[in-house]
């Protein structure tokens, strides 16, 4: 168990600057989840953290501990890598207890310590096998073993389980949520899975282009995102931003529009900041599970295209205008029999709406 | 996968055309050396031998200085090989990890040393041999053939580190292992297959080297098996009994080397490791 802490940290690769003035306080215990964009960096940020990759300025320590420049195995870290990375000439028991040999503890200790480990993980029956002879679900497996063996401060995953198929990942998710409660350990996370963020952190950080958006719980980042990129990667389906016109403010601060293309006047949404001016055009944000049926209490009406439908069971998803800019998606539920063609009758609750400046930010 | 049967009838004709092609002169060599002298001449020549003796290769042992030859190439070839091993590893390792002004400059030159025929060199060479007291002597073709070897073994080997995926030094750099270790222990461990090469490739180049040899040796004693041997088989007249035992001879050793590594040319030694 450790804090992190990482004050201005940036990382170029020759004129090309990746990370750009990172700072992140990563408490005891905590389980932090690194999200964003294929190129983001987040990757490069947890190996910055591992030692793997130069830190170009800025600190980072471990427990008050400046880390910047030590070596990897100098940081009481471990770490889980996308392709597990296990050394495949040694048996899974090896392979684990490389690491330990390394910190020169001698071999009767080794052994307890793997079969301790193993047990965690229930791997007990496979530590003679070499990881040829393991599914991909026990390989990964074995390099958490690898990873709690040794008993690291920090916890660091770089995309552990997008080489699994769906059924496994689900359950090795379970696993690393189980793991996290049992171990209590710090644990870094990186993932361009939104459903692996919400689900696993404590905390999640939305990085773009090399910095911070956002840092915050994961219902945070879903209620109230800070800005338009935040709103627009958390979520599934991508929430839906419309153009709107500013008509005026209500007595308690909401401010009036009008979104023609819903066919909405007098629309009144209360902006993040009660007194903060308006631009005279902004987008409203709007989820697509936030669309409610005709008629609903404080809800305005409004009729949505149906320019293509999709049924997943449950619920479905209409597309207004399915591959175009602007078109909105809208979740709904008990229609099975929806067809695309036509229009269909909906409504939108003014309070779970959010506005944006055109250039982005949350007004 | 499935093949139709022409293609699968054109496999086996090649294979079966390579399999000739190679095997016949070795059927012929091989079983020619067990013949009677009277039957090698033959008019008709038989391709199962009629008759069996060990007399050319009594001959050839007691009767020559053939297992002198033999025992001079096995020590220039495997210490060669030896040498060449222990140097092309760490230095291809280096070319591949490292990060050094002019790294890829560098290991583009140290192909130059196939620029120039061996021929073209020799007498340079045996005028700086001859000044530092190296002629006649075995550790000269070593010198030799390690030289020539160690550049192609160099490239060779880096591909097969290349081939090792990141992650797994990465991995070991974690667990804190340090460069030297992370090379004996898991990279020429993974690189098996690409060392096993190389090292058929210097021994068999050092094997078969003829032009230093027979150059830069001068005593009969100090004579390695392809110029020696080719001194045996007659100034006058040729003995083909002698010629084809010692022949037969000289190829062992490479199939026994064959024999003995061709386990380590399995593939698919990193399965498991990142997929």
């Amino acid at each position: 168990m450790a804090e992190l802490s990482i004050r201005g940290v940036r990382k170029s690769f020759g004129e090309t600057e990746v990370i750009r003035n990172v700072d992140l306080s990563v408490g005891n215990g905590e389980f932090v989840v690194f999200v964003g964009p294929s190129g983001c960096g987040k990757s490069t940020l947890l190996r910055m953290i591992a030692g793997l990759e130069n830190v170009t300025s800025g600190t980072i320590s471990i427990d008050g501990a400046d880390v910047t420049h030590a070596d990897p195995s100098k940081r009481g870290i471990a770490m889980v890598f996308q392709t597990y990375a296990l050394y495949p000439h040694m048996t899974v028991e090896e392979n684990m207890g490389f690491g330990l040999e390394m910190a020169g503890i001698p071999a009767d200790e080794r052994k307890r310590m793997v079969r301790r480990a193993a047990e965690t993980l229930h791997l007990e029956t496979y530590l003679a096998r070499k990881p040829k002879q393991l599914s991909g679900g026990q390989r990964q497996r074995v390099a958490i073993g690898r990873a709690i063996v040794r008993d690291p401060k920090i916890f660091l995953f770089d995309e552990p389980l997008s080489n699994l198929d769906a059924e496994l990942r689900v359950r090795m998710r379970i696993e690393i949520a189980k793991l996290h409660a049992d171990l209590g350990a710090t644990m870094i996370y990186v993932t361009h899975d939104q459903v692996e963020a919400m689900t696993l952190a404590s905390r999640i950080v939305v990085l773009r282009d090399g910095r911070i958006e956002q840092v915050g719980t994961p219902l945070e980042l879903y209620n109230n995102p800070d800005n338009q990129f935040v709103a627009g990667f958390i979520g599934s389906p991508k929430m839906n931003f419309v153009p709107a016109r500013v008509t005026g403010r209500t007595e308690d601060g909401a401010v009036k529009l009008a979104v023609d293309s819903l066919g909405l006047a007098e629309f009144a949404v209360m902006p993040r900041e009660r007194n903060a001016t308006m631009p005279e055009t902004l987008s409203i944000g709007i989820r697509p599970e936030h669309f409610l049926p005709p008629g609903t209490d404080g809800a305005m009406d409004v009729s949505l295209g149906l320019g293509a439908v999709e049924h997943l069971g449950g619920v479905s998803y209409i597309y207004t205008e399915p591959g175009r800019d602007g078109s909105l998606t809208a979740e709904v539920r008990g229609l099975p029999g929806l067809k695309a063609g036509g229009l269909l009758p909906l409504a939108v609750n003014p309070d779970t709406c959010l506005l944006f400046s055109t250039e982005g930010a949350r007004l | 996968m499935k093949r139709s049967l022409p293609a699968t009838l054109l496999l086996g004709l090649s294979g079966l055309f390579l399999l000739l092609l190679i095997g016949m002169p070795f059927w012929w060599v091989v079983t020619g050396s067990f013949k009677l002298p009277q039957e090698i001449i033959a008019r008709v020549p038989t391709m199962v031998p009629h008759s069996f003796t060990l007399q050319h290769f009594a001959k050839l042992l007691s009767g020559s200085d053939y297992p002198v030859y033999m025992i001079n190439s096995l020590l220039v070839a495997g210490i060669s090989t030896a040498i060449t091993l222990v140097l092309s590893v760490p230095a291809a390792y280096a070319f591949f990890r490292l990060a050094f002004p002019g790294r890829e400059a560098l290991y583009r030159i140290i192909l130059l040393a196939y620029a120039f025929p061996s021929i073209v060199v020799l007498i340079p060479l045996f005028g700086m041999f001859a000044r530092i007291g190296l002629i006649d002597t075995l550790a000269a073709l070593v010198i030799i053939n390690v030289t020539f070897a160690l550049p192609f073994s160099i490239w060779m080997l880096r591909s097969f580190f290349a081939s090792v995926p990141k992650e797994i030094e990465e991995a070991a750099l974690m667990d804190g292992a340090p460069p030297t270790v992370i090379l004996r222990r898991i990279m020429i461990p993974l690189i098996a297959p690409g060392i096993a090469s190389v090292g058929i490739f210097a021994f068999i180049s050092a094997w078969t080297e003829y032009v230093f040899a027979s150059v830069l040796i001068l005593s009969d004693a100090k004579r390695t098996v392809p110029v020696g041997f080719s001194g045996i088989i007659g100034q006058y007249q040729i003995d083909w009994g002698l010629l084809l035992s010692g022949a037969s001879l000289a190829v062992l050793p490479v199939v026994i080397l064959f024999a003995l590594v061709g386990r380590w040319f399995v593939s698919g030694l990193t399965e498991g490791a990142v997929k």
